[in-house]
């Protein structure tokens, strides 16, 4: 295999040695080259690169590395920009699940969409990790914007490559730069465009009052997610209001916090699952499997399976005590977003 | 036994197909019938470029020269006249090929070594291949993984070799592009060393996989012979020698599925079907395989437009007398085969792909425990669907049309099954989905 390695390189030397307008370069072991890879993922001639600067010290090169991805990663990323992207993930990340016993807070979350050129890439973790990080950020800095009804609200794309992106599993590491910087170095070490194409969030910050009878909740389902990371080819996050006039007991027991967060799950995944477009009320020329309320609740394990998504919910909150009739409370979907990768935008 | 093996030599200078078309000509033409083994090895020499095909595939990184090297290859080729020369440009033409859904065209690129000839496709990603694969449109037995001499592999790389290892590929050939742009030839070991080491962590043999250095930018623009065109051939030879033949049809033992069960008065029972594979002559021992009982008995007589005949081989449609059976014993989806060469089984892991609304699948999800009919060859059973052991949430876990995925699959009545049976899954009068066997779980007894 040396014969191999060496047989062609002898003759490309000679017309090579203009390329490299450093000195002669040193001797770098291939060890080193090998170790900083591992660590750093960069192209081969760029880790050797770096560890020519550095005078062979590791942490020297990832600290050049850093310096110099700021100015040839932005010439790479500006040079793959023009091509498409069409495949990549679906990022969700919710923060607060909306009032349970130990949170007092509203709900927040965000889902994200970021693409990139080839599914081979996007079956990668780096990318469903970068993908989970900047929707994690973008749940974490967004605010509500103005009054009304909590919805999901997109988010302004300028503002969120600006912020410093957050890791979704160690929340409290420092940040390591922005959302854009994140995004140009894994263009660098995978070679392929990738863009940020949206982002949504829904926050909704007034804690309800300890005595209140109305509360608001989300049940978030990832369609074909990988690596355990809540990144997939379709999402849905669907805001659902509890109101009952002993709503503060009935989130106080266990058996029905469970309950409650399968039927959570069983709505977001219903909505995935169905080509969902609207809850109730229907735009012309949609059938009733394109409506939320009257698709059979197929997702939902159980007595309900099957019924109607509304007419479920209702027996659903009768059965476990949330409500008696409809009157005095119960369950209702108030809103949704459900994104598919390289869908047209419809928003 | 004389008899097979002349049959064993003529196939493998034959395509399958072109045999099996030849010898039912020469079956319907009774003059030729007493000569047919003689003109059948005359007409054999004739086609003497005939040469054992193979699909091949190339996976690789976008900038790393997949094309460029696909180019290359058909350019050095026909200057052997293996091959036409396809540009670039041609083979990276029209953007709705590259669509997705769209079948891939296997037949786009063809070329010939000295030992091969061989059907290049391109991976354009991983479900479209893979969804390929499981219809059965396109097939790859074996790959050239290319990665480039500057970046080495990348994080990619790994997703490359969990496709090639999904789809049932062992053996890769690794073309490390562009060495013409790496000064140190040290840096060649290291992306040497990388990839060994990385083939191995995918259970590769890393250490005797052909990893071949050149540049097909060189080659094409007919400059540096010896990284360009010299190494553009080594990379062929090493498909050759390396990359392993999957076995013709003609060669594998006999089988053939059940698709009616008759009664002759004064001869006995014949089973009709399609013979899948392999070659049957009168007096071979066969086993009737499938739904409980495995029994064995010999094939007394072949039948074939309603004329006797000596022997069966894969893609006749046969009708066979089958000593001692009843016709109660034998259905339809039993198969008779070669005594141990397949056995039955009753649950098995599989690769299935969902078809999608358009394709004429479902339109709704699934979840665990859904029970559509399994059509395997000509048998048709119940089959129940769970997520393999140790799925989080498998409770909770939907199946979308459009998805590919590793399901378990416990049929009610056992079939004749081994790992690379394909299979449609369909529900009322719809084909929802289709399957491949990867591994049998629980044998009948």
């Amino acid at each position: 295999m040396l014969r191999l390695a060496q047989r062609p390189s002898q003759s490309c030397r000679a017309l090579l040695t203009c390329r490299y307008s450093t000195e002669p370069p040193q001797k770098i072991p291939l060890a080193l080259v090998a170790e900083l890879r591992k660590q750093s993922l960069v192209s081969i001639s760029k880790a050797r690169e770096a560890l020519t600067h550095s005078d062979g010290s590791i942490t020297g090169a990832l600290e050049w590395l850093q310096h110099d991805l700021i100015a040839t990663g932005t010439a790479k990323a500006a040079k793959v920009s023009s091509r498409s992207t069409n495949e990549g993930v679906v990022g969700v990340s919710v923060l607060s699940h909306g009032a349970g016993l130990n949170t007092v807070g509203g709900v927040r979350a965000a889902m994200v969409e970021l693409n990139c050129e080839t599914d081979f890439v996007g079956r990668n973790d780096i990318f469903a990790k970068l993908a989970a990080d900047i929707a994690h950020t973008a749940a974490f800095i967004s605010e509500v914007k103005q009054q009304g009804p909590v919805r999901f609200t997109p988010l302004v794309l300028d503002e969120l490559r600006d912020a410093p992106l957050l890791s979704h599993n160690d929340p409290s590491a420092a940040p390591n730069g922005t959302v854009s910087s994140a995004i140009r170095d894994t263009i660098v070490k995978v070679g392929e465009n990738i863009s940020l194409r949206r982002a949504s969030a829904i926050i909704e910050n007034a804690a309800p009052a300890p005595t209140g009878t109305s509360a608001l909740r989300l049940g978030s389902y990832v369609h074909g997610s990988l690596h355990g990371i809540a990144c997939g080819r379709v999402a849905a996050v669907a805001l659902i209001n509890l109101r009952s006039p002993h709503l503060q007991k009935f989130l106080r027991d266990e058996a029905a916090r469970t309950q409650l967060g399968l039927l959570e799950r069983s709505i977001a995944r219903q909505i995935v699952g169905f080509d969902t477009l609207g809850i109730k009320n229907m735009p012309e020329n949609a059938n009733d499997d394109q409506v939320l309320y009257t698709q059979p609740f197929i997702t939902l394990a159980g007595e309900f399976n099957g019924l109607p998504v509304e007419e479920a919910l209702e027996k659903w909150s009768n059965a476990n005590g949330l409500a008696e009739s409809t009157e005095e409370g119960g369950a209702v979907v108030l809103d949704f977003l459900k994104w598919s990768v390289g869908e047209s935008e419809q928003q | 036994m004389l008899q097979l093996t002349s049959c064993r030599a003529v196939s493998r200078s034959l395509y399958s197909a072109r045999a099996s078309l030849l010898s039912a000509w020469t079956r319907r033409n009774p003059s030729t019938l007493l000569a047919s083994t003689v003109s059948r090895r005359g007409y054999a020499e004739q086609f003497l470029r005939s040469k054992p095909h193979m699909n091949i595939g190339t996976i690789g990184h976008v900038d790393h020269g997949k094309t460029t090297l696909t180019a290359a290859i058909t350019k050095v080729l026909a200057e052997q006249g293996g091959a036409q020369f396809t540009d670039y440009d041609q083979i990276d033409k029209a953007p709705e090929e590259k669509a997705r859904g769209i079948t891939i065209n296997s037949a786009h690129v063809e070329y010939e070594t000295a030992n091969r000839h061989y059907g290049h496709i391109d991976c354009p990603g991983h479900a479209d291949y893979i969804k390929n694969m499981i219809t059965g449109a396109a097939q790859m037995d074996g790959a050239i993984i290319v990665v480039s001499a500057t970046d080495g592999q990348m994080p990619q790389t790994r997703e490359h070799l969990l496709l090639a290892r999904q789809v049932g590929i062992e053996r890769l050939v690794v073309f490390i592009n562009k060495i013409d742009q790496v000064s140190d030839p040290e840096m060649l070991e290291l992306v040497d060393m990388e990839m060994r080491e990385i083939l191995s962590t995918y259970n590769f043999d890393g250490e005797n996989t052909p990893i071949v250095m050149g540049s097909a930018l060189a080659c094409l623009e007919g400059r540096d012979k010896e990284i360009g065109a010299d190494k553009i051939l080594e990379l062929t030879k090493a498909c050759d020698d390396w990359l392993l033949q999957p076995t013709r049809d003609l060669e594998k033992p006999f089988l053939l599925a059940v698709e009616d069960v008759f009664s002759v008065s004064g001869r006995g029972t014949v089973a009709t079907g399609r013979v899948e594979r392999g070659v049957a002559t009168k007096g071979t021992e066969v086993e009737i395989i499938g739904f409980g009982s495995t029994m064995k008995t010999t094939l007394t007589g072949i039948e074939m437009f309603h004329k006797e005949l000596d022997r069966a081989e894969a893609g006749d449609n046969m009708g066979a007398l089958l000593r001692g059976m009843k016709r109660e014993q034998i259905r339809r989806g039993h198969v008779l085969a070669i005594p141990g060469t397949i056995k039955s089984a009753k649950k098995f892991k599989a690769q299935l792909y969902i078809l999608t609304k358009d394709e004429g699948g479902r339109y709704t999800p699934f979840m665990v425990n859904y029970r559509p009919q399994c059509f395997v060859r000509t048998a048709d059973v119940t089959v129940g669907l769970t997520f393999p052991e140790g799925t989080p949430d498998a409770a909770e876990k939907m199946v979308m049309p459009g998805d590919n995925l590793e399901m378990v699959c416990s049929l009610v009545f056992d079939i004749a099954l081994e790992v690379g049976t394909r299979f449609t899954l369909r529900e009322g009068n719809k084909t929802i989905g289709t399957g491949l066997v990867t591994e049998i779980m629980e044998y009948a007894q």
